[in-house]
């Protein structure tokens, strides 16, 4: 009975440990929940009555709605631009050999270690001199870069899964190089491209630092008037969008762990 | 196809370059020399190592705690590392401001028990919390592939000689799970180091770090050059500990095959 207790008692503490942390990572996603169905303008926890007080200031209030659908079209166009760019990155990596390629690949994929704060500042001064800085292609350009590494990563697991035989059938059977890609390669990487777009959109849906330097109050996207409206005057607004921003990675978190289920069977 | 990614290859490297345009050393001997860049730097490596530490200590029983169990729950508990990771930034931030704040949840809380209100907004402990929980997900990550890696057999092994389960965790698990450990510490490391939201947010007066100094050259004091030789400075760190990073999966930065 001791050393049976004395064996169990460390798994305990670690998975108490365990747990304690769970739910330190989780809280604040979901402590915003109860936050946003409040019914006035303070912050008050629990929320007197419920009501979408909130929810309707944010879909009615003119620069709320603007932001975020500037938003919208920054992280749509930016994903499409990752994707063609990510996409032939990739197979390029994958299928060539060539001097110099991990040293490119590291080059590609280093938007994912350099500090925010460098490459907005590099894109900064850069943009600056076509005078793009303030524009929505300047912020297009910015987060085509940055995300473009999420979609050769993903792209480039998904072409390893491919199966080569099938191109080199269709090599065989006298198809052009570039309908291959077409209609075999493309086809197959469905999966690969559809998670790796979806993650582009959310990283470029959420970014903040480069689109806080490369957007002007006209262009500025959500999370920048987010940045703004936390450092100047916290508004209990953001706890609906804090929500929806939430509820957005939630669904697509969750689509990708379902899509890549699909893919293993 | 070779083209296709030279384009923005051409346009990072120029975009890099530019980020370099104008300074001479001067500028570098200025930063090495003015107490107040010392003073950021120092608050800098201060803040990113603890908070680096903070973040081991809540994902190293995360890691262990994934590791053991069944495929099936860790796909469902992994959910649990990948929301915050997913989280924006701004959410998170904009939780704690309601969690720590003065009359906020944990304060009134706290208040029930009895204890005064503490200060944990605005000041070194609101960024510590912050920059923690920003940071779990990408240690988990780190750790996780080398704790699952481990053949289960060795585990056996140990507990047929008799081993007791701390003597298991001390001698088997955790040297073996070094790697990932270090790894992670590392890319922990220079996440925190280019922090920019987390301590402008959270953080007082007193707990600016070098991304916000960069920022505050280039849009309060228009000093370009000087912020553009903090960037250099902070790229070169981070390039430093990528290297090492990627000497210890040897050769991969980026840990997938």
């Amino acid at each position: 009975m001791e050393e049976r207790r004395l064996r169990t008692l460390p798994s305990f503490l670690a998975s108490t440990a365990a747990w304690l942390a769970y739910v330190f990572l989780v809280l604040p996603s979901l402590i915003v929940v109860p936050m946003s169905f409040g019914d006035k303008d303070e912050f008050v926890f629990p929320p007197h009555s419920l009501s979408l007080y909130l929810y309707r200031r944010y879909f009615f209030e003119s620069t709320w709605m603007q932001v975020t659908v500037q938003s919208l079209v920054v992280g749509l166009c930016s994903m499409i631009g990752a994707l063609v760019l990510g996409c032939g990155a990739a197979y390029g990596l994958d299928r060539y050999q060539f001097p110099g390629k991990r040293a490119l690949t590291l080059f590609l994929l280093s938007p994912i270690f350099v500090p925010a704060i460098v490459i907005a500042l590099g894109l900064y001064l850069y943009l600056g001199r076509f005078h793009l800085v303030g524009t929505t292609p300047g912020l297009i350009i910015s987060h085509t870069i940055i995300t473009m590494p999420f979609v050769i990563i993903s792209v480039s697991a998904g072409l390893r899964h491919v199966d080569r035989d099938l191109e080199t059938a269709a090599m065989v059977m006298g198809a052009s190089r570039l309908l291959i890609v077409r209609r075999v390669t493309l086809p197959l990487l469905r999966p690969a491209l559809v998670a790796g777009g979806l993650f582009a959109f959310l990283i470029s849906f959420d970014e903040v630092v480069i689109a806080y330097f490369i957007s002007n109050v006209q262009t500025q996207t959500l999370p920048v008037k987010m940045y703004s409206t936390i450092h100047w005057e916290i508004s209990p607004v953001l706890a609906a969008v804090s929500t929806l921003m939430s509820l957005l990675s939630l669904s697509v978190c969750l689509f990708v762990a379902f899509l890549q289920r699909n893919e293993q069977r | 196809m070779v083209a296709v990614f030279l384009s923005p290859l051409i346009f990072v490297a120029y975009t890099s370059l530019v980020g370099d345009h104008g300074f001479s050393l001067a500028y570098y001997g200025e930063i090495l020399t003015e107490p107040l860049y010392r003073r950021v730097a120092e608050i800098s490596f201060e803040i990113s190592i603890l908070a680096t530490i903070c973040t081991l200590v809540v994902a190293y029983p995360i890691a262990y705690h994934l590791a053991k169990r069944t495929p099936r729950q860790r796909a469902l508990l992994v959910i649990l590392v990948l929301l915050p990771f997913w989280t924006s930034i701004l959410v998170k931030s904009f939780a704690f401001t309601v969690l720590l704040g003065r009359a906020g949840i944990v304060n009134t809380m706290l208040g029930a028990l009895g204890l005064g209100p503490l200060p944990m907004l605005f000041n070194r402990t609101g960024v510590m919390i912050g920059l923690t929980h920003f940071l779990v997900p990408f240690m988990v990550f780190a750790i996780l592939p080398s704790l699952l890696s481990q053949p289960p057999e060795l585990r056996r092994a140990a507990e047929l000689m008799g081993a007791g389960r701390i003597r298991i965790f001390c001698a088997v698990t955790l040297p073996l799970s070094l790697p990932g450990v270090v790894a992670g510490l590392l890319i922990c490391f220079i996440l925190a180091l280019g922090t920019f939201v987390t301590p402008a947010l959270l953080g007082g007066r007193t707990d600016l770090m070098i991304a916000n100094l960069i920022d505050f050259h280039i849009h309060e004091t228009l000093d370009w050059n000087l912020g553009s030789a903090l960037a250099v400075l902070l790229a070169v760190i981070t390039a430093i500990c990528a290297l090492a990073i990627s000497r210890i999966r040897g050769g991969n930065l980026f840990g997938h095959t």
